[in-house]
């Protein structure tokens, strides 16, 4: 069975092969013949040469969890495509940081802002995150108003370089 | 004797407080909003209500709803815990004004404290040491500018009903003064309905030093010494220990007596909480008073084997302090940190999700106060603070590794957490050696970023057994067949973007 994690922009590809209780795992060109046992859902005890370890696992929707010597990783399964997904911010991205109320929306359609200005005010658990324009130029469109829920992730407001 | 207690609160306090009412066979009333109906503190409670909208102002900071919830269910008193209403003086009139008893000290002392600026003023004139700044009326942008070019720079902008570093800004120039005194405005606003703001000189290497208070309603007044909470990050603190590293004998004697006579110039009672900056000379100067029992009291209940939210009931009863200062002592040493639902290596911002796996460590000398749960849903609506974890110790050392245990066992999966983060604070040379201010995170862990950059061969081999033991033969078979010859067989690892194969 062929395997891959994607992990801080990582690929990780792994082969596992089982045989009762015995999995032999390759990964890096390096071959780790364990033992292991699912003790409770979720929870494995892995023996790896004369080294246990003790790891936890849940799933999400899109994710999975893993603790094991006190570190937490999440990873995602990654599809065999072979293509190169990039997640970079790009220059100008102005997607909201958090969930949140719009508390405050500094300009409106039309308006020629400068690198800095201040453009939105988001605020979430009592905090405030602030929309900054990233480079001088014009505003196109603002997708929120005051008072307005938004979520993680989606655009705030759309700027031309000027 | 309180018979029945309203808790004005979520999360983990409201399972403390509820927890000592049980102690003392006082019966509880257990409010929620519509996102914590099976949260701890609803589970734990002989009775609940309901306030529907998770919305703060809807839920949690409503007054009416609150109060009419105390009369229904016949509670004599209400809990706020901290945060929310809990240093509200119209919430403790309101509650005094229909007979219900508010357990903290009383509306006008609250109404003080919580006036930055009143405050300082009523402690200079005490001979309570203060930090020099601009506590005047004139709130106009043009005046505030112009008195905190006087003061000079870096100073504070502070919102005056603030508290938890909300409002608050450290300005660096006078060409970002004005933009930080607004913005300072605004969230003081937007969180107190208030936004007078105050200036202040900035100091540098301050410690955060406080001292904890207990204030009988018959004039008796002790103080249970210090708590160093100087690791903070945006203003929060999230590692606190007692003793301080730099505390000495005649610091303490002289820092207690300030905070008793903090106490007393006001009248206060019940517990509360005397907050210090020391600068790099041990010079200390008041900043505020918390009108509460603070986030960080259990290690001061570590050290002193007294337990604070029993204190604070019996006190709200009428009882005497029997505690007598010259009987207190501090033993051993204890360290709190505060696990957030926040991603240290994205500026702290907070989490949101599903709890996939909660499981925590137990031991001796080891106290998770928590609100959480296994399968329960982070939501935006409040602190994201998800749990407490206390250990104390005979000494710093000791506790030290203890707490860098305890945190290595500490599982919170489906949200992102600080714990690593702490467990790298905890092992920081400078901190082992009590070498901390305030700038401790800014100055060493800037632009930390998670430590877990790449995935270790443990978490690999974990999940690939997971999947193998959760995957049906069919898939596997279909795995291996979509393409025997595939070239990610043969190669490590790879990074998407383009860098470094």
């Amino acid at each position: 069975m062929f395997i891959n994690y994607e992990h801080e922009n990582n690929v990780y590809n792994v082969t596992i092969e089982r045989r009762e209780n015995k999995y032999f795992v390759t990964y890096d060109n390096t071959e780790y013949r364990v033992e292991a046992e699912e003790i409770k859902p979720g929870q494995l005890k892995i023996k790896i040469g004369d080294r246990i370890i003790k790891s936890i696992i849940t799933e999400g929707d899109k994710e999975k969890y893993v603790f094991v010597d006190g570190a937490v990783f999440k990873v995602k399964p990654v599809e065999l495509t072979g293509k190169k997904r990039t997640k970079k911010k790009e220059e100008g991205d102005l997607s909201s940081p958090i969930s949140g109320k719009v508390v405050s929306v500094k300009i409106k359609k039309g308006d020629t802002v400068k690198k800095g200005d201040i453009l939105m005010v988001i605020e979430a658990m009592k905090m405030e995150y602030l929309i900054r324009a990233p480079y001088d130029g014009k505003i196109d469109k603002v997708n929120f108003k005051e008072k307005d829920q938004i979520e993680i992730g989606q655009n705030t407001v759309e700027v031309t370089k000027t | 004797m309180i018979k029945k207690v309203l808790v004005a609160n979520r999360g983990e306090i409201a399972v403390r407080i509820i927890k000592a009412c049980q102690e003392m066979n006082i019966k509880t009333v257990a409010i929620y909003s519509d996102v914590d109906k099976n949260a701890p503190h609803v589970q734990l409670a002989d009775e609940t209500c309901s306030l529907g909208d998770p919305t703060p102002i809807e839920s949690y900071l409503n007054i009416p709803k609150i109060i009419k919830f105390a009369q229904e269910t016949g509670a004599d008193a209400i809990h706020p815990g901290y945060g929310f209403l809990a240093e509200n003086p119209d919430f403790a009139k309101t509650c005094n004004d229909v007979g219900i008893k508010f357990i903290g000290p009383s509306p006008k002392v609250i109404s003080l404290m919580g006036d930055k600026i009143a405050a300082k003023k009523t402690m200079e004139k005490a001979g309570v040491p203060v930090i020099p700044g601009y506590h005047g009326d004139k709130q106009d942008n043009k005046s505030l500018v112009k008195e905190g070019k006087k003061i000079g720079f870096p100073l504070l902008v502070k919102a005056a009903a603030g508290g938890g570093g909300k409002g608050m800004r450290i300005v660096h120039s006078k060409e970002t003064l004005e933009e930080s005194i607004e913005s300072a405005k605004r969230e003081s606003k937007s969180s107190f309905g208030n936004d007078t703001v105050f200036l202040e000189k900035y100091i540098d290497k301050p410690r955060h030093i406080e001292f904890q208070i207990l204030a009988d309603e018959h004039g008796n007044i002790i103080h249970l010494f210090e708590r160093e909470c100087s690791i903070q990050r945006r203003h929060q603190k999230i590692v606190e220990e007692t003793p301080s590293p730099v505390m000495t004998k005649e610091l303490r004697k002289k820092m207690g007596i300030a905070a008793v006579k903090t106490a007393e110039a006001v009248g206060y009672t019940n517990a509360g909480t005397v907050e210090f900056m020391v600068d790099g000379d041990l010079n200390f100067y008041f900043m505020e008073m918390n009108t509460r029992l603070q986030v960080e009291h259990p290690i001061t209940e570590m050290t002193t084997g007294i337990d604070l939210a029993k204190w604070q009931l019996k006190i709200a009863s009428g009882q005497k302090l029997t505690l007598k200062q010259k009987d207190l002592i501090q033993r051993g040493h204890a360290i709190e940190c505060r696990i957030y639902a926040e991603d240290p290596s994205n500026g702290f911002l907070p989490s949101v999700g599903k709890l996939s796996k909660v499981e925590t460590p137990t031991g001796p000398n080891i106290r998770d106060d928590t609100g959480i749960y296994t399968g329960m849903e982070i939501t935006p609506y409040y602190d994201p603070m998800l749990s407490k974890l206390v250990v104390s110790s005979e000494n710093r050392e000791e506790s030290i590794n203890k707490m860098i245990w305890a945190l290595s066992r500490y599982v919170v999966l489906g949200v992102a957490t600080n714990v690593s983060f702490l467990k790298k604070v905890l092992g920081h040379g400078e901190f082992k050696k009590g070498n901390i201010t305030t700038h401790f995170i800014d100055d060493y862990f800037k632009d930390w970023a998670t430590s877990e950059k790449s995935l270790s061969v443990d978490a690999i081999i974990s999940l690939a057994v997971y999947d193998s033991m959760h995957t049906k033969k069919q898939e596997i078979v279909r795995y291996k067949e979509a393409d025997p010859h595939s070239p990610w067989k043969h190669v490590g690892r790879w990074r998407v973007g383009g860098k470094g194969v």
